[in-house]
């Protein structure tokens, strides 16, 4: 279906092309620049009044090269990269990135930074299906379900900067730990959202899970089958409203996410309504776990205890001659990872993000490659609208919830 | 870390069912540390692929990615590199297929894996994009990330990444491929 389109004849907002068996088709553009594609992405659509025939996602507006990037920079120097791919949940990227490393170096992190990361990544992936629950709703016309997310997200963010003194783009999850420990009014504050936001939850999904016009909206609406959405490589809740329950958290589990205990929410109908759903239940699960890492993190280390890896804590730079050596060491030149190549995946709020690195025993990757969830989600896109009407289009790219910086890198 | 045990045997059973179904498109197992990976002859590619994924032993039914290694130096040059999860089995696999250049500077050709999992064909046309891989059989290959109008293949270890070429009259050319394309030093 795909290969018959072809470049678009037009890049201007509309013309009309022929096509012989079907009539005459009106080839639409929508996008770079459209608020519904969530970052720069466009859809050529061949329309047959408002029945879409074929849409074709053109993507790599957003297209950085970081991938080429990655190979000139050491270990340290690329988190920051990772954070700018989602940048709706760039802790989730930092812990894919440090893990990888970490498991090329075979290093473990101590068990506070694990519960901190655990922390962090689920309030990221709060915030992130927040921007989600107010975005598509808003493209569908519910305004104040956007300002109650938006108001929740702040206090995300506030936190982000309370332990990194950035909001987003905080690389507070490194390679060997963490940037820093938390402050004292880390558990307080954050219990404090989650004590406020359960109930929360209950409040916004009134707004929306049985309005009778997000229902007509969204329920049958972009239908994607379990067998369709695994040979497509879909996953995260896309793939789980499907009624596919994989979830890197639990089937291979890291940062001690087995010892937490959580559900997976899994839909049935794989529509609009159903990633809306498992979205929704994943906020609670995601308090869950925040709840129990809280009760659990007990004062320790939050980096590991390799100074070949991690710089010096700044103390010793005055006394130790060995610590200046190391600092220097590490900021010049970084660490040299012995020769091997691994995959490491983490559950994003989007999917299985995943870090495939090529070590040549230098202190750069030799190859990075990233395998990000949203770009198998955009892959799907013409397989999901054929055939749905105009209007439908900004549900469906809603429910899909990808970002584009992630599908471009 | 417990992983590796998995993989391990994950790779084992991998390649019990290919030996059994397509005799030869195993060609060893990488066992390098910390993780592995099943060796693949380019001829029998697209059947290994379909072997995987429909046997119940294996079930790689989810194409995670796929894209290319460029060793420049070593021959055969690239490495096809699949990654592949089985739900059924609860493992991930990781495929290479080495693959040599083309002859008088045309683009290396590998067969496409498209028609297995339609998943993998926005990544073919990614590693096609970046790493000048074409793939025979593929519906639909274009470039994806760069611009359509893009010269050369940006993933690839002997592209130029900064710097245009300007003429001096002192000198007969100033080369672009400057200190800054090696970002740290070594």
């Amino acid at each position: 279906m795909t290969s018959s389109l072809g470049t678009p004849s037009s890049t201007v907002g509309l013309s009309l092309v022929e096509d012989t068996s079907e009539g005459p088709l009106m080839e639409l553009n929508m996008g770079p620049q459209h608020p519904s594609t969530h970052g720069v992405l466009r859809l050529v659509l061949r329309v047959e009044g408002e029945r879409v025939r074929s849409a074709m996602p053109h993507i790599g507006y957003l297209h950085t090269g970081f991938e080429k990037d990655f190979e000139r920079l050491t270990y340290h120097q690329g988190t920051p990269h990772t954070d700018r791919m989602d940048y709706l949940s760039p802790l989730g990227n930092n812990l894919g990135y440090a893990l990888a490393v970490e498991k090329l170096l075979g290093e473990i992190v101590p068990v506070r930074a694990q519960r901190i990361r655990v922390i962090m990544t689920e309030l990221a992936r709060i915030g992130s299906h927040l921007i989600f629950f107010g975005t598509s709703a808003l493209e569908l016309g519910a305004q104040s379900a956007f300002l109650y997310a938006w108001r929740e997200r702040e206090r995300i963010l506030e936190v982000n900067e309370m332990v990194s003194g950035v909001r987003m783009m905080t690389s507070f999850i490194r390679v060997g730990g963490l940037m820093a420990d938390v402050p004292a009014e880390f558990d307080p504050t954050v219990r404090a959202i989650v004590h406020d936001f359960k109930p929360r939850i209950d409040e916004y999904e009134s707004l929306l899970t049985e309005n009778p016009l997000w229902l007509d909206r969204t329920r049958g609406l972009g239908v994607f089958s379990a067998a369709d959405a695994i040979a497509y490589g879909w996953t995260g809740p896309c793939l789980r409203a499907s009624g596919i329950d994989y979830d890197v958290r639990t089937s291979d589990p890291y940062s001690g996410y087995d010892e937490y205990e959580f559900d997976v929410p899994v839909g049935t109908h794989g529509d609009v309504y159903d990633r809306y759903l498992v979205r929704v239940q994943e906020m609670r699960e995601s308090l869950r776990i925040i709840e129990q890492a809280l009760d659990r993190l007990e004062p320790g280390p939050v980096v590991i205890d390799n100074r070949k890896v991690v710089l010096p804590p700044r103390s010793e730079l005055d006394i130790s001659m060995e610590a200046v050596i190391h600092h220097f060491k590490i900021v010049t030149e970084g660490f040299r990872p012995p020769p091997g190549e691994v995959y490491l995946a983490v559950e994003n709020p989007r999917g299985e993000c995943g870090f495939y690195i090529v070590s040549d025993a230098s202190n750069k990757p030799y190859r990075l490659k990233v395998r990000a969830p949203s770009f198998n989600l955009v892959a799907a896109i013409p397989e999901l609208m054929r055939g749905c009407l105009i209007a439908d289009t900004v549900a469906i790219l809603g429910s899909l919830d990808f970002v584009l910086g992630d599908v471009d890198r | 870390m417990a992983a590796p045990r998995l993989e391990a045997a994950a790779l084992d059973r991998a390649r019990q069912v290919l030996d059994e179904i397509v005799p030869g498109a195993v060609t060893a197992i990488d066992d390098s540390p910390p993780e592995g990976a099943l060796l693949i002859d380019e001829q029998h590619l697209v059947d290994a692929c379909r072997a995987l994924r429909d046997d119940p032993r294996t079930g790689y039914t989810m194409p995670l990615f796929s894209s290319a290694l460029d060793w420049l130096e070593r021959e055969p040059r690239f490495d096809l590199v699949y990654q592949l999860r089985s739900l059924t089995q609860n493992t991930t696999l990781r495929l290479k297929v080495p693959l040599a250049d083309g002859v008088s500077g045309d683009l290396p050709h590998a067969p496409s894996l498209s028609a297995v999992w339609p998943g993998m064909e926005w990544h073919e046309r990614e590693t096609y994009d970046l790493l000048g891989v074409v793939f025979d059989g593929h519906p639909d290959l274009r470039r994806i990330l760069m611009p359509d109008d893009w010269e050369g293949h940006p993933l690839r270890k002997d592209y130029v990444s900064f710097g245009e070429p300007v003429l001096f009259t002192d000198r007969a050319s100033f080369a672009p491929d400057s200190a800054m394309s090696r970002g740290a030093p070594d």
